[in-house]
């Protein structure tokens, strides 16, 4: 694979995954990936930030030799999962002077996950620094962006941030930088969405502390590098802000067509009253739509039918991945129907622990909805709008 | 000293052992965690935890 120059000594040496469509085994990646490893030559010590995932072995490995690295000094690793970290067995076993650089704790996963011993490390503290000669790495740990040993480091001569997984976007890309931004704003909200969302509050302090610094160039783990910082620190600013959007996001599942037919005449009911709706079909929508959605919605409508005396298994993997996810949601409500009995309210209230919402009453409908249900749906709108003009979003 | 429990990952934090890693001696009581203080195993804020 072709070695991409960022500066002066400085080279993506990683892998390019065209082909790659799922992650961890859950999240759907539309665009491929890329696993970036970036080559550092000081004038006295060489470098390598973060290897990639095992599955490109050859690549990496190629890539160095290809560009003559007879020796490398350190491997930084910025984070033990196993998409940058997999091939550092290899790199140090073909590089047997390199010592892997790290925290502590990402020494002890490393040991872990990996099986690397003890005496290949160096291990770091925040703030220290490690001269390569002309270039001097600066390491900032970050934790929870997004395990809670990560590490970006600062490239303090050529002003370059390697943030990891911070910022990064799962796109598989033949050009190095970002040369049109309108193409990564999704997989790059996707991604923070998938990843990121979670620990909104952890990456509010890190976008603080990064504002002090002097950045020219973002160099993340996946995805392209950009040449404007500003464009993508502002949208993490936003997306990680309290601030809220008028908008309703509505995951349903319906087998029937009851649930159906109530979520058709509450998506009306919303739009009569200026309020965005986005419904999100769970048995066909890719989750990775549905997580984007709740990064900034300020209410989220779960509607499902009962099945076997509970919700639809399809709604309660919905439910848990955004309890899971962590949205800044404020509002939360459900919507379904019955034919003789249940507990689905009982069971879907149980799974949302994590949110801090204010949940407005369900409206339940046994069998096909009726007037009387239709009415409970405008109310439910009407008390959703209420709600949005309390946040004064509308 | 009371110990708290992680509601999102059910971690428990002991005064009497404190959080090494993140630099709280041993014998810190919840309530004197700084406020920034994080669950080690989830992350989640000091809201998230619930007394045992």
């Amino acid at each position: 694979m072709a070695i991409r120059e960022l500066k002066k000594e400085i080279y993506e040496v990683g892998a390019l995954d065209w082909d790659r469509r799922l992650f961890d085994e859950l999240i759907p990646l539309p665009d491929g990936t890329s696993y970036n490893s970036y080559l550092i030559k000081g004038s006295e010590k060489t470098a390598l930030i973060d290897a990639v995932d095992f599955t490109k072995k050859n690549v990496l490995i190629n890539n160095l030799k290809n560009l003559g690295i007879d020796r490398i000094d350190y491997v930084i690793s910025h984070h033990a999962e196993q998409d940058h970290s997999g091939e550092i067995p290899e790199v140090i076993k073909q590089f047997p002077e390199a010592k892997v650089v790290t925290n502590s704790k990402c020494k002890e996963f490393l040991k872990d996950h990996l099986l690397i011993p003890e005496d290949r490390f160096i291990t770091i503290n925040d703030r220290d620094t490690l001269t390569l000669g002309d270039k001097t790495l600066e390491f900032i740990f970050a934790p929870w962006v997004h395990w809670p040993e990560t590490i970006l480091t600062y490239l303090r001569e050529d002003r370059i941030l390697f943030p990891c997984d911070l910022f990064g976007s799962h796109i598989a890309s033949s050009e190095l930088f970002v040369s049109n931004e309108g193409d990564v704003y999704k997989p790059a909200k996707r991604y923070y969405a998938e990843i990121m969302m979670p620990f909104r509050n952890h990456i509010q302090k890190h976008l603080e502390r990064l504002s002090s610094y002097d950045i020219e160039l973002i160099a993340p783990s996946h995805g392209q590098v950009y040449t404007r910082p500003e464009f993508i620190m502002d949208l993490y600013k936003e997306w990680v802000s309290d601030e809220v959007r008028n908008e309703v996001v509505l995951p349903y599942v319906s087998m029937h067509g009851s649930v159906q037919k109530m979520v058709d005449y509450f998506i009306e009911a919303l739009m009569k009253r200026g309020v965005e709706v986005k419904p999100f079909n769970l048995s066909k929508t890719d989750i990775g739509e549905l997580a984007m959605a709740l990064v900034d919605t300020a209410t989220l409508v779960v509607a499902t039918p009962t099945v076997l005396t509970g919700p639809h298994p399809v709604a309660v993997y919905g439910t848990y991945l955004a309890n899971a996810l962590r949205p800044k949601v404020r509002v939360l409500s459900i919507i379904g129907s019955y034919g003789w009995g249940g507990r689905m309210v009982e069971q879907l209230s149980g799974m949302i622990g994590n949110l801090k919402v204010e949940v407005l009453e369900p409206v339940i409908a046994k069998g096909y909805p009726k007037e009387g249900d239709f009415k409970a749906l405008d109310r439910l709108a009407e008390d959703i709008l209420n709600k949005h003009k309390e946040f004064k979003i509308i | 000293m009371a110990k708290y429990k992680c509601m999102v990952c059910g971690y428990v934090y002991n005064p009497e052992v404190g959080d090494e890693d993140a630099g709280i001696p041993a014998g810190t009581p919840f309530e004197e965690l700084p406020p920034d203080w994080t669950c080690p195993l989830c992350g989640v804020d000091k809201d998230q935890f619930e007394k045992v």
